[in-house]
């Protein structure tokens, strides 16, 4: 007799291997992006009304423990995007000159690493000079 | 030297005898050279004959003997026991889809997705007695990747999506349908946009990876989605700007 | 298979991925700017510091690449995070859940908007 058997799938499947797990921290560093980006708004804000005051508890803040804190774990989950976005778009968009396909870690280097090195070192210099 | 032994823990399940499953614990004799599959046999062979299960090639071309051996899905005519020993492999039937008895399920599913994404090629012109089509190696290597896929269906078993959403068609079949828009043979890319494009087809897929990671023949179904959703979104927005284009 | 659901799922999935790539190019460095550089790295000078900072963000083109930036990342972040909550098991809250995480893209999007025009 027939009587397949469904078999319940785990609700914290993330949690049980390896793979997942990452892809789960892989997914949510966009929470820690989406909490910078409201402390940026609030930033612009502040750094927007031109006073030097405001400017002056921005820099307060700035230098307080929690900020450097809160700015290290969203530097390094922004990094994480950063790479795990570029690692995958060669997958997402493949390259090929007639039969020979272009290695992964040339598209990656040329679409993703090296535009990323070029952005953050013309920011880093416009706002250091 | 007295004969060593590694445990297996196998799934079992008998739908005239029992409502749960239950596992069975077998010692099977270790050999160096022997895999998953020698062991079952012998198991089958020499313990309990009425242990239920799929193979056919045991050289990993036929994708028959897929299960989950501690978690992980494989085919076990190509997995050493040696990379266990001495630990126990637990043996599971394959995960994401019913079970019909011991370690063999119910792929019913999994043949009507493939059927879904109309995998053959798709011609306006379609006459048996003209010459063959012809195809530069370069067209080939276009799509020959994705046309390595055995149907072992470990990539079923790796995706976490196709719990939350049974109907999500899945990463073979979806990456077969890839497959066939890249042949430069077929004409059907449009008919199957309708399919690719819906919430079952690839907007179903979160990009894992694990198909990929699984698949015994590098298939890589996980970038053929992607690419496939590129292609999607492409059409997409050609259909919400250029109506009146022929789909 | 039983039917196949329509889906303008390529829309959210296109911001995702334009907003993937600016958060990947330019949130780190910005993060880098003002947890870093701001307090650490610009000298003494607290008015000079803030004449540079200020100049810098109010020219035009700055301001519209921060525009696009925020706009795209936040869509970018709405989209992972949507389908984060639906592989935490809240696939039934459907429509609902899109409208939420959507929706508080586009109020971040339309407070960038006023912010930087009125910098």
């Amino acid at each position: 007799m027939r009587k397949p058997l469904v078999r319940p799938y785990p609700r914290d499947w993330f949690l049980r291997t390896h793979a997942y797990r990452l892809f789960m921290l892989r997914e949510l560093t966009s929470v820690c992006l989406a909490g910078y980006l409201v402390f940026l708004l609030w930033w612009l804000y502040q750094l927007g009304k031109g006073d030097t005051e405001s400017f002056q508890s921005m820099l307060s803040l700035a230098k307080h423990p929690v900020s450097i804190g809160l700015h290290t774990i969203a530097l390094i989950a922004a990094a994480w995007h950063s790479i795990t976005w570029f690692n995958l778009t060669p997958l997402v968009m493949p390259m090929r000159i007639g039969e020979d396909k272009v290695p992964n870690i040339v598209i990656a280097i040329a679409t993703g690493f090296g535009p990323w090195l070029v952005v953050s070192g013309s920011t880093l210099w416009a706002t250091l000079r | 030297m007295p004969q060593q032994t590694i445990t297996l823990e196998v799934f079992r399940y008998r739908p005239d005898e029992e409502e749960q499953s239950t596992f069975q614990s077998y010692d099977v004799p270790y050999h160096e050279h022997w895999v998953v599959l020698d062991a079952l046999n012998w198991i089958k062979d020499n313990v309990d004959g009425t242990l239920s299960y799929r193979w056919s090639c045991r050289m990993g071309v036929c994708g028959s003997c897929g299960m989950m051996l501690n978690g992980d899905p494989k085919l076990s005519c190509a997995v050493f026991l040696k990379d266990y020993f001495p630990r126990a492999i637990r043996v599971e039937p394959l995960a994401n889809f019913p079970v019909e008895r011991d370690l063999v399920i119910n792929m019913d599913g999994f043949m009507e997705k493939l059927k879904t994404v109309k995998p053959w090629i798709i011609r306006d012109d379609v006459d048996p007695t003209d010459e063959e089509y012809l195809q530069t190696p370069s067209q080939l290597t276009a799509f020959k990747q994705f046309s390595m896929c055995i149907n072992c269906m470990l990539c079923y078993s790796a995706c976490p999506e196709l719990d939350g959403d049974p109907e999500f068609i899945g990463p073979a079949a979806l990456a077969l349908a890839h497959r066939y828009n890249l042949d430069s043979r077929d004409q059907g890319t449009a008919e199957r946009q309708d399919i690719l494009g819906s919430e079952e087809g690839v907007w179903g897929c979160a990009f894992v990876g694990e198909c990929t990671e699984v698949c015994p023949k590098n298939v890589d179904p996980a970038g053929a989605i992607q690419q496939a959703k590129v292609a999607a979104t492409k059409a997409w927005y050609k259909h919400i700007l250029m109506p009146w284009g022929k789909r | 298979m039983s039917h196949l659901t329509k889906t303008n799922e390529a829309f959210w999935w296109s911001l995702f991925s334009a907003g993937g790539v600016m958060a990947a190019l330019f949130v780190p460095v910005m993060i880098f700017v003002t947890g870093f550089v701001l307090p650490f790295m610009m000298g003494d000078d607290v008015e000079s510091q803030h004449d540079r900072m200020h100049g810098l963000v109010t020219l035009w083109p700055v301001r519209i690449a921060l525009f696009g930036v925020i706009f795209l990342s936040s869509f970018h972040c709405a989209h992972r995070i949507r389908h984060v909550l639906m592989d935490f098991g809240m696939r039934w809250a459907g429509v609902a859940l899109m409208i939420c995480c959507y929706s508080a893209a586009l109020a971040g999007t339309v407070a960038a908007g006023l912010i930087l025009v009125r910098l």
